[in-house]
Parts: C-alpha cells; sequence; structure tokens
C-alpha cells in the first residue's frame, strides 16, 4: 500500500513538473513600446523624455556647451594637459574619432527618437486635431531643435523623423542635404508654431511655445541668410511679446542666477537642470567645474577665456563685470583667491559658477536652467535682419538700444556705458556692430561659434590682427563643419563622403 | 596598536585554553565510566539480547558476546533503578556461568574466566581503525577472509568480531583506503592504520546529478578534498580552491577583507557575457557555499562530458561542492580554531616630505612645503586579526545520520575601518524512511557583515579618490589635521581628502544573509531504479548603508550624503531523476540516469538615498531627516529555466568505458525564436591497466585513456534582453523631476545562447604501486556564437544591439602530479598541479578591432586602453612603446601632445603612413599619434601551478604549499599614476632616478607640468610571482595521551600564509584585477590591472583541531 502511495507521488510529482514548461518573460517595470501609448499622459511622458535627454552630459550638461564654446574665439583651454579631445576642438585638430564628436551627434539623436516616439504614439491615439495636436507640436518642436544644432554642426546629415523598431532598416540610410534638412525643420517650427500654446502650463520656459517656435525660426532664417522671414519671425516675436510674456530683465545679472532663471520674462527656451541630483549622465552638469579655475573648489579650469577675450570687453560694461570672475572664494581657506594666482592665471567665466544654486559634490551639477534662446537674442536677430533687409533704420538701432539700455543697469545704478548706438551707421558697420553686440550681450552663451560659422569669420576671427584666440591651423575649408562620427560611417558607408577635410 | 592585537591574541588563547580543559576534565570524569554510571531499566520477561541492547542504547557500553556460549534468548526480569553496571550485570546473570569483564566501555560477556579467551578456538577479536593520521575511522568493514562474518567499525572506529575460526585472517577495507589484511594470529586486539589508497581506485567522485568510481570516470575532473580546504583560514571555500585543482585559476579581485575571487575553469569562454563556472551544493545548482570546514570535497568539473549535464550553464566548468554528512556509530565532536595576525604584504617605496618637495618644485616652482611629514601608508595601515572557529557534531544510527556545524569567522583588515565577519550554521540529516525510502534536508544559514573602505575607486578625483589611491599620491609633507583641527585636503591638484580622513568619515556597511534548505527523497523503485528529487530554496539578502559626512569632499557638497541600498535574490529548483545502475554477465556495467528540472529566480532591488543632515551621527538611519532627498530606485528580474537531461554509462570488463550526456534547456532569457537548447556530449576511456597483457608490468599501476568531445553553453542573455523596452528617464521640467521615458532597447528575437564545443583527451598513469600518480589533459574549447554589442548607426537613436558574432578559443595543458615520495616513518607526500591556457580571439563583429578603456576616470587623458583583436587574447593592453628618455640633441618625433623637450618621454613611431585608400602601411610616418599605439601586454600566464609538499614524522606534521603564476603582464595604474611625473602628486623612489640636466643616464622622465598620463610599455610589468601560500607546523598529540584524555585528535599547529611572494612587479602585489570583479563583460576583458587596490595580507596563524 505504502509503496503504491509513494510511486503515485513519484509520477504526480514528475507530471507536475514537466508541465512548467512556457518560457515566456514576463517583465514588470519594463515598458514596451507596443502598447506603451494609451492616453495623451503617455505622450507627455515621452516628450518629456527629450526634456532629460538634453539634460544630458554630452548635450547641455557638458559636451555641447564646453564644444561649442572652445570652438569660438572667446574660450581657449585652459588647462592644456586635460583631454586630447577637448584641445582638438580647441586648436581645430579635430578628427573624426573625437569623443566630443560622437557624444554630441549620438545623444542628439536620442532626443530626436524620444521626440519622434512621442510623434507616433500621438498619432496612434486617434484623437481629434484640436485634442493632439498642440502634443505633435511640443514633440516636433524638439525634434526641429536637435536638428537645428546637429545640421549647423555637421552639416549633411540622416534625417529621420519615424520611430525605429528595427535599426538593420535604416542601416543603408543616405545623407539628406542640409538645405533639406533646414526645410524638415522649418516645416516642424512653422506646425509647431501653429499648434503650441502662446504660454504653457505655469509659464513654463523649459518647454516651447509658440513664441519659442516663433524665435527659432527667426534664428534659422538668419543662419540660412533668409533675412526678410527672420526679419518676420522675430517681429512677430516682438510684437506679440506681451502676449508670449517676453521682456528683457531689468539686471543683466539676474539672468544668470540659478534661483532666478525660472521666474524670467527674458528667457525663451531653456534646458533645466536642479542641483545635488544626478541618474548617470542625464541631469549631470558640469559646466561650473568646466569654468571653474582649476583646483579651487574641483574646479577643471579647461573652458576658459583667453587674456584677449578679457581686455576686448570694455571695463565701464556692467556685463564684463558678470562674465567674467576676477577672483573666486577657496572654500578650503574661505579667502578669496585672485585670478594671477589660479593655475590658467587669467580671468574666468562667471555666469554659471557665480549665482550656481544648489551644487553637489566636486561643484557638480547646479540648478542652472542652461538658456538657449533669450528675448534680447530676438531683438538683435531683429536688428540685423531688418539691416540686411532694408539698412540701417531707426527700428534696427532701437532694438540694439534696448539691449544696450539694459546693459547700463549696474544692479540698479544706471551707468552711461554702453552708450546708444549713433545714428545712422553705416550698413556694414551696423552689422558688424550687432554682431560685436551678440559677443558680448551673449558672451558664453554658446552663440559666438555660429556667428563666425555663418559669417564667414573664421580667418578674421583667428588669423587676423586683433584675433583674441590665433589659431594657424584654422581651415575655411573644413573647420565650419566637424567630420561625422567615424563609427557612423563604418556602420554605414552610404554615409560617404566625409565632409571635407577631414 | 600591537598592543591591542596582543591582548586580542591572549583573548584567544584564553578561550581556547578554557575549551581545552573543559574537555579535560571532561575526559578525567570519564575514565571511570562505569563506575559512575547509573542505570534505570525495567523489563519483565524480556530477552537478554534485547536487555543488552537497550542498555547500549541507553549508555555508552557495548557488548561482546559469543552466542554459542552466552544464551541471549533466555528471558529475564530486569527492575533497576540508578544501579550501577556491574550490579545489572549481575542480575542478569544470576545463576548462570557467565561473566562479565568491564573494560571501560567495553563488557565482554564470556562462560569462562575472560582471560581465558585467549585460548579459545572461536575466540573474539577487537580494536581500532584509524587513518594514517590516527583519525578513528568509522564505518570500515572488517571481514573474516572467506567468509561472510564480519561487522564495520562504529563511530569512534572501534570494532568486535565473535566466532573467529582459526588462522583466521581480518581483512580491513574503506573507501578511499588500501584494503589491509591481518593475520590474526593469536592476537585478541588489533588496532590498525588504514593507509590512504593513492591509486585512488575506489575513490568516489561527485558528477552531475550521481557518482562515479573514479576509475569509471571518463572526463576531466579535478577534486580537492576537506583537509586542503581547511589548510589555512580563508574567508569562504572559493579561496581555499586556489591553487589546488589543475585548470582552474583563482584570483583575488582586491584583498579586501571578505572580497570576492576570481574563478576560471580552463580560461575565459566568454567575452561579454559571465565566464564564471557555476556552484552545485549537494545537487543544488547555484546553491550558496558553506564554508570550507564543512565541505567534504569540492570536484571540478571541467570537460564537455563532465559538464555538458548542465546544458546552458556548464560551458564554464562546474564546481560541485559535497558536504559533510555524519555517519552511523557516536557523535564525533569536533573543534577547529585558529587565530591569525596579518600585516600588509608589501608598502610601497614613497617619497619623503623633503624628497617630494625637491621634485615638485621641479615642475611648480612655487610649491611650498607644508612643514609635516607624514607616511601615509603607516597612517592607514594596522595589524590585521582573523579569529576562526567551527564547532561540529556528527553521528548516526541506524536510519538516521546527522552532521550539525557552527562556524565564526571574524576578520579585521590590514586598513583601519576595513572588518568582515560571518557566522554560519550547517545542518545535514538523513533519514532511512523506510527500506526503499530515504530522505535529506540540508540547511545552511549565513549572516556575513562587511565594513567596507574604498579602493579600488572607477574615478579618484577631487570627491572619489579612496583610502590607497589617497595615500599614495598625496602630499607627504602635508599632516592629517589642519590648524584648526579639520582634516586636510590636498594642496595641489585634484583636492582630494586624506586617506586617514577616508577611513574615519566613509561608512560603508555590509549586512548579507543567506539561507538554504535542500529537501530531497530518494526511493527505490524496483532493484537497481531509484528516483530522487530534490526541492531547493535559497536566499540572499543583501543590505548595503554608504554615509559620506560632511567631513568629506563628497560629503560636504552635500550636506552629508547617505544611502541605504538592499538586494533580495531568490532561486527555487527542483530535480526530479531516474537512475538505473546495474550489471549483466558481471562484465557489462550499464547506467542511466534521466530527469527533469524547474528552476527559478527573482532578484529584487531597491535603494533610497538622503542629503542635507542636521548631523553626521544619523549615518545613513535616518534618510528622512535629510533636507535633500534623493531619487530612489527599485527593480525586479525574473527568470527560470526548465531542462531535461539524460546520461548513458557502458563499461564492458572495467576496460571500456562509453558515457553520453545530453541537456535540453529551456530558458525564459532566451529570445522568442530560441527559447530550447540542445547539449551533448560523449566520451570513451580504455582503462589499459586492466588488459591482459599490462597485467605483468608491475612498475605501472594505472593506465588509463581518456577523449570526450561534447557541447556546452552560457546562457549570456540577461532577462528580458530581447525585448525591446521603454526605459525611465530622469527628467526635470519646471524644476521638478517629471515621469519621462525614452525608447532604449530594440527587439531582438533571434538572439541566442553562447555554445562552447570542447574537446579534451587525457590520460591517468600510475606508478609503483600507486605511489606516483599522473593524470595530464589537452583541451581545446571554441566558444562560438559569442555575445557583442554590434555598433548600431547612432542616428537610430540606439547605440548598439547584441548580436551573435565572435569566437573565442581556449586550448591548453593540465598536469597533474600526486606522489608518495617517502612512506616510511618519514613521509613525504607530493601534490603538483600546473595549467597552462592560450586564450585567443577567433573572430570579432566585422573582424574589426574592439578598442576600449579601463583607467581611472580622473586619468582623463588616458583613452582606450587595451584591445580586442582577432588572433590575440582577450585583454591585451594597447598603447605605446616607450623608448626612455629624450636627451638633449636628440632627434624629437613631432606629434601633437608629444614631449619634444630633453628629459621628456621618448615613444617609438611604428606606423602612421597610409596607402592610397587611407589604410595604414605599418610603416612610420615620422610623427606619433594614435596609430602608433600596439598591444603591449597580455594579463594571461603562460602557465600557473601549485605545490603542495608535506612531510610526516612521528607526531608531527610539515606542509608548504607554493602556489604562482608565469608569464603575465600587469598594466598598473598605481605606478602610471605615480611615475607620470606630471602632476603635483606624490611617487615612488623611482623618481628620485628622474632624469634632471645633471642625471641624464636614466629612464625615468624629467618631473614637468606639461605632461599627461598616457600608457605605455613603461607602466606594464612582468606580474610572474611565486608564492609560499601557506607554510604550516603541525603537532598531533601522541596516541597514549589522547587515550588518557579520552580524545580522538588533539593537533596544534603554528602556519604562515603568503610570507613570500618572489615577483620582479613593484606595486603591493601581482595578485591584482582592478576593474575585473563581478561577471559582466569587464570580468573577462580586464584582467592584470591594478589601480589603488587594497594589499594582500601576510599571516602568522596559531590553530588547534579537537576531536572527542
Amino acid at each position: 500500500m505504502k509503496n503504491i502511495r509513494i510511486k503515485m507521488l513519484t509520477i504526480l510529482l514528475m507530471a507536475g513538473a514537466m508541465s512548467c514548461t512556457n518560457m515566456d518573460e514576463e517583465p514588470i517595470g519594463l515598458l514596451a513600446p507596443d502598447t506603451f501609448f494609451k492616453t495623451k499622459q503617455d505622450v507627455q511622458t515621452a516628450i518629456y523624455g527629450v526634456n532629460g535627454a538634453l539634460a544630458h552630459e554630452s548635450l547641455y550638461g557638458r559636451a555641447y556647451i564646453c564644444n561649442m564654446q572652445l570652438r569660438d574665439d572667446m574660450c581657449d583651454i585652459g588647462n592644456r594637459s586635460t583631454a586630447t579631445y577637448r584641445i582638438q576642438v580647441n586648436d581645430f585638430g579635430v578628427n573624426s574619432t573625437n569623443q566630443w564628436m560622437s557624444q554630441i551627434w549620438q545623444q542628439s539623436y536620442v532626443a530626436i527618437s524620444c521626440a519622434n516616439t512621442a510623434e507616433a504614439g500621438a498619432k496612434s491615439l486617434g484623437l481629434p486635431e484640436a485634442e493632439i495636436n498642440p502634443m505633435i507640436a511640443e514633440a516636433r518642436f524638439y525634434r526641429a531643435f536637435c536638428y537645428y544644432n546637429l545640421v549647423r554642426i555637421f552639416g549633411n546629415l540622416p534625417y529621420i523623423d519615424y520611430p525605429i523598431s528595427d535599426p538593420e532598416s535604416v542601416k543603408t540610410l543616405s545623407k539628406t542635404l542640409e538645405a533639406d534638412v533646414y526645410k524638415a525643420i522649418v516645416a516642424d517650427l512653422e506646425f509647431a508654431k501653429q499648434w503650441l500654446p502662446n504660454k504653457q502650463t505655469s509659464d513654463c520656459r523649459t518647454r516651447p511655445s509658440k513664441g519659442t517656435a516663433a524665435s527659432y525660426l527667426a534664428s534659422i532664417y538668419l543662419t540660412t541668410k533668409d533675412y526678410p522671414k527672420a526679419y518676420t519671425e522675430a517681429k512677430y516675436v516682438i510684437d506679440n511679446k506681451d502676449i508670449f510674456g517676453y521682456q528683457l530683465e531689468i539686471d543683466f545679472q539676474n539672468i544668470f542666477r540659478a534661483d532666478k532663471t525660472s521666474t524670467l520674462k527674458e528667457i525663451i527656451f531653456a534646458i533645466d537642470f536642479i542641483g545635488a541630483i544626478n541618474q548617470g549622465s542625464y541631469n549631470d552638469d558640469l559646466i561650473i567645474p568646466m569654468t571653474f579655475p582649476r583646483d579651487i573648489n574641483a574646479g577643471f579650469g579647461v573652458v576658459v577665456p583667453s587674456m584677449k577675450t578679457y581686455e576686448s570687453f570694455n571695463d565701464l560694461d556692467y556685463r564684463k563685470k558678470i562674465s567674467f570672475n576676477l577672483e573666486v572664494k577657496d572654500p578650503k581657506t574661505g579667502l578669496m583667491v585672485p585670478y594671477d594666482k589660479w593655475k590658467e592665471p587669467r580671468p574666468h567665466i562667471a555666469k554659471w559658477s557665480r549665482y550656481p544654486g544648489n551644487t553637489g559634490a566636486g561643484f557638480r551639477y547646479s540648478d542652472h536652467n542652461y538658456c538657449d534662446m533669450r528675448y534680447a537674442e530676438v531683438l538683435l536677430i531683429a536688428a540685423e535682419a531688418k539691416a540686411e533687409v532694408s539698412g540701417t533704420s531707426a527700428e534696427a538701432e532701437g532694438y540694439v538700444n534696448l539691449v544696450r539700455a539694459r546693459a547700463r543697469n549696474d544692479a540698479g545704478v544706471v551707468g552711461t556705458y554702453p552708450e546708444d548706438i549713433a545714428p545712422g551707421m553705416d550698413k556694414t558697420a551696423f552689422i558688424d556692430m550687432v554682431i560685436e553686440e551678440r559677443r558680448i550681450e551673449l558672451a558664453f552663451e554658446w552663440k559666438r561659434w555660429y556667428d563666425i560659422k555663418r559669417r564667414n569669420l573664421g580667418d578674421v576671427a583667428f588669423k587676423g590682427a586683433n584675433s583674441t584666440e590665433p589659431h594657424a591651423t584654422f581651415d575655411a575649408t573644413r573647420d565650419y563643419l566637424f567630420p561625422i562620427p567615424k563609427t557612423e560611417l563604418d556602420v554605414n558607408p552610404n554615409l560617404n563622403p566625409q565632409n571635407t577635410g577631414y | 596598536m600591537p598592543n591591542r592585537v596582543l591582548s586580542k591574541f591572549w583573548k584567544i588563547m584564553r578561550l581556547s585554553v578554557f575549551f581545552l580543559l573543559l574537555f579535560v576534565a571532561q575526559t578525567y570524569a570519564t575514565v571511570t565510566y562505569s563506575q559512575q554510571t547509573r542505570l534505570t531499566l525495567n523489563m519483565q520477561g524480556a530477552k537478554v539480547i534485547d536487555v543488552l541492547s537497550k542498555i547500549e542504547n541507553e549508555s555508552e557500553f557495548f557488548f561482546l558476546f559469543n552466542q554459542k556460549l552466552v544464551d541471549a534468548e533466555r528471558q529475564v526480569n530486569v527492575d533497576a533503578k540508578n544501579e550501577s553496571i556491574d550490579k545489572i550485570l549481575s542480575e542478569i546473570f544470576e545463576n548462570t556461568n557467565v561473566t562479565a569483564l568491564v573494560k571501560d566501555r567495553q563488557i565482554i560477556l564470556t562462560t569462562a574466566n575472560p582471560e581465558m579467551v585467549v585460548s579459545e578456538q572461536q575466540k573474539i577479536i577487537s580494536g581500532k581503525v584509524t587513518d594514517a593520521k590516527g583519525a578513528s575511522l568509522p564505518g570500515v568493514s572488517v571481514v573474516v577472509k572467506g567468509t561472510t562474518t564480519g561487522t564495520i567499525t562504529d563511530g569512534n572506529g572501534f570494532y568486535s568480531i565473535s566466532n573467529i575460526p582459526e588462522k583466521a585472517t581480518l581483512q580491513f577495507s574503506f573507501v578511499g583506503m588500501k584494503m589491509q589484511e591481518v593475520s590474526i594470529g593469536t592476537q585478541t586486539t588489533i588496532n590498525i592504520a588504514l593507509e590512504d589508497d593513492f591509486i585512488g581506485i575506489e575513490e568516489v567522485v561527485a558528477v552531475g546529478y550521481g557518482t562515479t568510481k573514479k576509475s569509471d570516470l571518463t572526463g576531466s575532473v579535478a577534486s580537492v578534498k576537506s583537509n586542503q580546504l581547511v589548510a589555512f583560514p580563508t574567508s569562504g571555500a572559493v579561496q581555499a580552491l586556489q591553487g589546488r585543482a589543475s585548470g582552474v585559476q583563482i584570483t583575488s579581485n582586491n584583498g579586501d577583507p571578505g572580497g570576492s575571487m576570481k574563478v576560471r575553469v580552463r580560461g575565459g569562454t566568454s567575452i561579454n557575457a559571465s565566464s564564471d563556472p557555476i556552484f552545485v551544493v549537494d545537487g543544488f545548482v547555484g546553491g550558496i557555499l558553506p564554508p570550507p570546514e564543512d565541505i567534504q570535497s569540492m570536484e571540478v568539473l571541467k570537460d564537455a562530458s563532465a559538464t555538458a549535464i548542465y546544458g546552458s550553464r556548464g560551458a564554464n566548468g562546474v564546481i560541485m561542492v559535497t558536504t559533510k554528512k555524519g555517519s552511523k556509530g557516536k557523535t564525533r565532536i569536533e573543534f577547529n580554531s585558529s587565530y591569525s595576525s596579518q600585516q600588509v604584504i608589501n608598502q610601497l617605496d614613497l617619497l619623503n616630505a623633503e624628497q617630494y618637495t625637491t621634485m615638485t618644485k621641479e615642475a611648480f616652482p612655487t610649491y611650498v612645503n607644508s612643514g609635516a611629514n607624514t607616511n601615509w601608508q603607516d597612517v592607514i595601515f594596522q595589524t590585521g586579526a582573523i579569529q576562526n572557529y567551527q564547532l561540529s557534531f556528527s553521528g548516526g544510527s541506524e536510519n538516521v545520520n546527522y552532521y550539525l556545524s557552527g562556524s565564526f569567522y571574524d576578520q579585521e583588515g590590514i586598513i583601519i575601518g576595513s572588518a568582515f565577519k560571518k557566522y554560519s550554521v550547517t545542518s545535514n540529516i538523513n533519514i532511512n524512511a523506510t527500506e526503499k525510502l530515504k530522505v535529506g534536508l540540508n540547511v545552511f544559514a549565513e549572516r556575513a557583515n562587511t565594513n567596507g573602505v574604498i579602493t579600488q575607486e572607477n574615478s579618484g578625483g577631487a570627491d572619489g579618490a579612496g583610502v590607497i589611491g589617497s595615500a599614495i599620491k598625496y602630499m607627504p609633507d602635508q599632516g592629517i589635521y589642519n590648524a584648526d583641527g579639520t582634516y586636510t585636503t590636498a594642496a595641489m591638484h585634484d583636492p582630494i581628502d586624506n586617506a586617514y580622513a577616508i577611513t574615519q568619515e566613509y561608512e560603508n556597511n555590509l549586512v548579507s544573509d543567506r539561507l538554504q534548505a535542500n529537501f530531497s527523497a530518494e526511493y527505490k523503485v524496483i532493484k537497481d531504479l531509484s528516483f530522487k528529487t530534490t526541492l531547493g530554496i535559497s536566499t540572499l539578502n543583501n543590505r548595503t548603508g554608504e554615509f559620506y559626512s560632511t567631513l568629506l569632499n563628497r560629503g560636504r557638497s552635500y550636506g552629508g550624503l547617505g544611502s541605504i541600498s538592499s538586494i533580495k535574490n531568490t532561486n527555487v529548483a527542483s530535480e526530479n531523476y531516474l537512475s538505473y545502475n546495474t550489471t549483466f554477465s558481471s562484465v557489462h556495467k550499464f547506467g542511466a540516469m534521466g530527469g527533469y528540472s524547474y528552476q527559478t529566480y527573482q532578484n529584487e532591488n531597491w535603494m533610497a538615498s538622503g542629503s542635507k543632515f542636521i548631523t553626521n551621527a544619523v549615518s545613513y538611519w535616518n534618510l528622512g531627516g535629510g533636507a535633500v532627498p534623493q531619487i530612489p530606485a527599485s527593480g525586479l528580474v525574473e527568470g527560470k529555466l526548465a531542462s531535461f537531461y539524460s546520461r548513458l554509462n557502458y563499461g564492458f570488463s572495467d576496460k571500456y568505458l562509453v558515457t553520453f550526456n545530453a541537456r535540453y534547456d529551456g530558458s525564459s532569457n532566451f529570445s522568442e525564436n530560441h527559447k530550447w537548447a540542445f547539449f551533448p556530449s560523449g566520451a570513451v576511456a580504455w582503462n589499459m591497466k586492466n588488459e591482459e597483457f599490462m597485467r605483468n608490468v608491475s612498475a605501472i599501476s594505472q593506465l588509463k585513456w581518456r577523449g570526450s568531445y561534447g557541447l556546452t553553453g552560457n546562457q549570456a542573455i540577461a532577462p528580458y534582453q530581447t525585448l525591446a523596452g521603454l526605459t525611465n528617464v530622469f527628467s526635470i521640467v519646471n524644476g521638478l523631476a517629471v515621469n519621462a521615458v525614452r525608447p532604449n532597447s530594440v527587439a531582438n528575437p533571434d538572439l541566442t545562447w553562447e555554445t562552447t564545443a570542447q574537446l579534451d583527451f587525457g590520460a591517468d598513469i600510475g606508478f609503483l604501486a600507486g605511489r606516483i600518480n599522473l593524470s595530464a589533459d589537452y583541451y581545446r574549447m571554441v566558444t562560438s556564437d559569442l555575445l557583442f554589442s554590434v555598433p548600431l548607426p547612432q542616428y537610430s537613436g540606439y547605440s548598439n544591439q547584441l548580436k551573435n558574432i565572435g569566437k573565442v578559443e581556449n586550448k591548453g595543458f593540465e598536469f597533474t602530479v600526486t606522489s608518495k615520495v617517502l612512506t616510511g616513518d618519514f613521509k613525504w607526500n607530493l601534490d603538483f598541479n600546473l595549467s597552462s591556457n592560450r586564450n585567443k580571439i577567433l573572430e570579432l563583429p566585422n573582424g574589426k578591432d574592439i578598442l576600449y578603456a579601463s583607467g581611472p576616470g580622473h586619468l582623463i587623458s588616458l583613452g582606450n586602453t587595451q584591445i580586442l583583436r582577432v588572433g590575440e587574447p582577450v585583454g591585451s593592453m594597447y598603447g605605446y612603446i616607450y623608448d626612455g628618455v629624450y636627451q638633449s640633441g636628440d632627434t624629437f618625433i613631432p606629434g601633437s601632445g608629444f614631449e619634444q623637450v630633453a628629459g621628456g618621454e621618448k615613444f617609438r613611431d611604428i606606423d602612421g603612413k597610409k596607402d592610397a585608400n587611407g589604410i595604414l602601411t605599418g610603416e612610420a610616418d615620422g610623427t606619433l599619434n594614435a596609430s602608433d599605439q600596439t598591444i603591449i601586454g597580455n594579463p594571461h600566464p603562460d602557465f600557473f601551478y601549485g605545490f603542495n609538499n608535506e612531510f610526516l614524522w612521528k607526531d608531527f606534521d610539515l606542509s608548504i604549499f607554493i602556489q604562482g603564476s608565469q608569464g603575465n603582464d600587469i598594466l598598473s595604474y598605481t605606478l602610471l599614476e605615480l611615475e607620470t611625473l606630471g602632476k603635483p602628486i606624490n611617487s615612488t623612489t623611482e623618481a628620485l632616478n628622474r632624469w634632471t640636466p645633471t642625471n641624464t643616464n636614466t629612464d625615468v622622465p624629467m618631473k614637468t607640468a606639461a605632461r599627461s598620463e598616457r600608457v605605455s610599455s613603461r607602466f606594464i610589468f612582468d606580474g610572474s610571482y611565486v608564492r609560499v601560500k601557506n607554510i604550516m607546523l603541525g603537532y598531533n598529540m601522541p596516541k597514549p595521551v589522547l587515550g588518557k584524555l579520552n580524545l580522538e585528535k588533539l593537533r596544534l599547529y603554528v602556519s604562515a600564509q603568503n610570507l613570500l611572494t618572489y615577483t620582479n612587479y613593484r606595486g603591493y602585489d601581482p595578485e591584482v584585477n582592478y576593474r575585473g570583479s563581478g561577471s559582466g563583460a569587464q570580468s573577462n576583458t580586464n584582467q592584470g590591472l591594478d589601480y589603488a587596490s587594497y594589499p594582500n595580507a601576510k599571516s602568522v596563524t596559531v590553530g588547534l583541531n579537537i576531536v572527542f
């Protein structure tokens, strides 16, 4: 009896065990793209992916911002024992394996894939246009924003505006011509301008609004030298500034105070960071250590203005005071250390390190919202475009004077410098003046390199007699574009030819 | 410090002496056992034999008698309350001619004067069986030759046989021992010591789902026995295995107390997946290893014939662990204890304050000496200590046997603040429930507590420097404290924390609980056929608390940073299999085994952290009190595996052996299109010695040839890796964190396991009646379908995708020699093993080199440091060839970023010229650039070995265990950082020979601020070493004394670990492994790297083993 029972138990055990042969996975916490999009909130969640992707060490957390600044004629390498790829960017010795190039390329496309996924997700919901188009508009704005940076850096490039489920399917893609990329960017921004709200929820400036789309359209048209359209868009923003909630901040310093940026009316679009928290390379903000005096409070002293850049600012200009640190506090001693005692004994950038809010370990992280477009720039775009279209005018002068007037306000004490511009300047002189005004006003805001590029100023800026940062190696036939990362050409030879000179 | 250690030492000694006295006292008490013992019995109308059994059961007495003389069936009445044995016996045998002779616990019943027994023809023989060292051997079969009369020895090795005919011979046999025959003659007591049977013919080894006699083995299996595993105190059984088995390379990842070890069986079979072997503990795949003291043996299954039964998990070798079991007989109590005092193995020779200042001023003229002279290594190193205790009880009766053990291991590290403590209990109980049903339960529980310090930091920048990293590069002219009592931070370069501050202000506490229970039932269905089922559950709970106080850079910027994280891993496995073993026509041995197993894994993790605390005192235990919460995290990963497996054995006449294994595995980790995988293997063996023509070749005592081939797998793929997914992305909008996702992975429906095909040829040869045994194996393994992350076009939004592309080969030789060199009064036993493995990449995605970086993050100029290249081994070091120092007048080779001054580093220009298609030609182009990098080092040893010598003389034993590795290179980031001489940090004394205008005849470049770190042959070192891992001198209390103390064994020993290491490597220790721990890709690709590792220790140990 007992044996029979045990034998039966044995058989049952075997049979029971054998039945467990289903090997499907049921992951918890892993979101499958096919089934993710069910509500508008899911679309918003995917759009927010772009915000995260931009606030990454490869883009606005370090690589993009530092790359653009080293490339221009304002910031030179401070610590020359820093990584070679940084020196290459600064010294026009970039090759196609440059790490920063790859990082910017890769992470921009990660942000684009977020936008593409969000757009497709939004369309999949089948909601009425009025309900879903503002979300699609937001996704498309971000896509345009990313491609605008990419196309200026790399020129012709693979253009993708749909989510990819099988990467093999895009392995043989060819490059889209620069002009066509711009067309696609403009189409996205036109859509965005049409469907985005005048103001985002809570007047948030780290998400795009109608005014944001128009401002970037103005910037793009300026870059593509379509000055009438640049003027139209800039004018549109200026005319509707009250609707969009734009105005110049009274005190120039406030634009660079981390505790104030989220409430400023001048900010049109910024990349949001929060201090003392990070998640790997996300929300990882190294702008302060990169620009801070080396070995003081963990500064690296890599992105450091040349002495001539410092000297090129008028001493009376309040903006000089805001833009440069002449001394910083050493937290170890509590004493102020003047710049001649620093590792790189020249003034360093102050815009980001003076009021960073909550920094984390090693002076890493900040509460800054890194502003990529502010109202002052729209005014200067309007002035430049207006002058290009119809020469010097009171209107164009007026825009510049607004910016200058604000600059005279030294923390409540109104000074005399910079004076209003002399009326009736020659067109070329006026445009040169605007470019120079941009250099001073937007100093260390990663705009200068693009000005040099679009105005073909390289030979003057790096080889001219008054160069603030001479580089004999600058080659105008090569250096206005960066090389496409070699790894990409290896994977897809159809991306050849490489940009000229690399 | 030494005083503290000394006082601890005395404490331990006192404890040991206390234990000793306790048992001595007990022993004296039992000398008069028969007089002292009082028994209570009440049996009416019982048979004499039953009464005697009852007495045996309730006391330690045992009876010896001749049933022909003593009427055991006679009925008696016994009514005794607290009576002595003499009284009871006289009551039982009242009115008979039986007399009882009580000798301690032994009682002889006879009808005549017991002294006359000697002259009786049919006599009783009793005695004790021990092993060569005098330890009692329970379970030895004692048979009167040519008869079926016999018995087995009891728990203390005693036996007694009656009814022995005239001129009889006794045969003593025991598994693993040489059979001995003794003719009785006139003896009544025969005590015998059996010798190990070094031919190993009867040795039984564990293989997957069963055991086999070593002589029937067709595969390549290395076996390590208990005594080698406990030769010196180790924090775990894996460490104890180092150097003991051929083909098994074990290296410490870091020298920290309780630190992990890297195990490779016949090299690394993978590149991106784990190359770790699996552990099978008493049949439980993935089970937890008990402490070495509780392990009976470890068998390493190496070739496919042995491992294919583990299918998709067998490719990296299988380590079978068999824990100790009890056996029938009296309770055996064993107590082991040891105490070790530890010192750092070696210190780096660093510059003192004055030398440092002089040097630094050459590059940084404004440098001001801070006035102190601190030897930072002296500050952080201390005398460490290990205490190790184990107490076990084992024994059994007819139907139950048990082994119960508790152990305690306590280590204080050689760096201040580091410690490791482990408590464990093991219980093995086996029950014969019925004649046909055996059930068993194996339970193991362990708590380990690790206090960690930061070493081997991934990035040692301002807030990341570790204890060693800081101690070696920190300015020696700075003190520990500033004038205001705060800790100093580095005056130059990265303002890192000083090493002492890091030991004091950083807290890292890991509490690790492991619990495992494995139930088994074995049922004999019919003769030769049995069914076994097991159900095992094991869990691992780790809790890590971490806190950076505000007195450290990292903590300061956060206002204190604390976190607490946990993992909980659960592993449930059930095995169900039938085994059939039979012999027919007396020459055909047939065995078959087949079964099914089902296993699930569940890994949970969760983490919380906070910052900005009111005080450092709360540590990580009040995260809610932090003003700035950090982001929490949690995750769950589940997997399951279902398998069918089978093995067939056939042996003919003990000469020809054939084995087939197969396993069919289904894994949830596998991709949709490849859920199931099949892994077969086959092996043949020829016991040539058993052939007729070898019978007379007496010099050769064993000769066996083996050959096997088979496929094994590596699951390689992690759970969910084949699925498409969106992942959370940390995103801030309007100053607040929001929910956000981004596309993270694309579906990969074709991803499959890595497969290793292995061929093995081996021979086992014994000479001189087994005094010398030699095993040799040649193997070649090719792992194909290697998992590689293939770059995708990044414009797709994805960087790479896993593909099964690539092949790697491991081939090599293994030799094992065991020899009884001397067998007389002075015995010398020798074990030697040597393994040589060649690792080579056969195929990579598109055949292209893969460069990768492993340098510490703060050495930002290093870039790529290693390379994967077809035809080269995994982990080849990649850099420039250093050609010494430029002298003035030399032709400086141009190159951006390369020095072109006298005193600068000179590198060789070897490549750079491109042909018309832009392909490098391998010709120098007159400039230094990235194309001048080449392979400059190979981290794999030419061979590695272990060499154990054991000398026995009278009551003394001496063993010397030497272990080493030959021909492996080390890329030392430690020395690279210290000897680049670019930054204002301390250097080794090599820097004293740096180039200066007056000291030009040198290979050490000048000190200059213009130099950044670069990997070159200057920092590749020969990592060969020979290490005297253990020397031990033991003294066994002689038997007569033991008898008086009533002890089985008492052994005292002193030993020294890592006493001597011969190496040319100038770092702390050649046994290093920076960034190579864990089981991911880095554990394969990063080998032979050193950065700021926790140095290994050398120890002096005193210890005690007592068996009651």
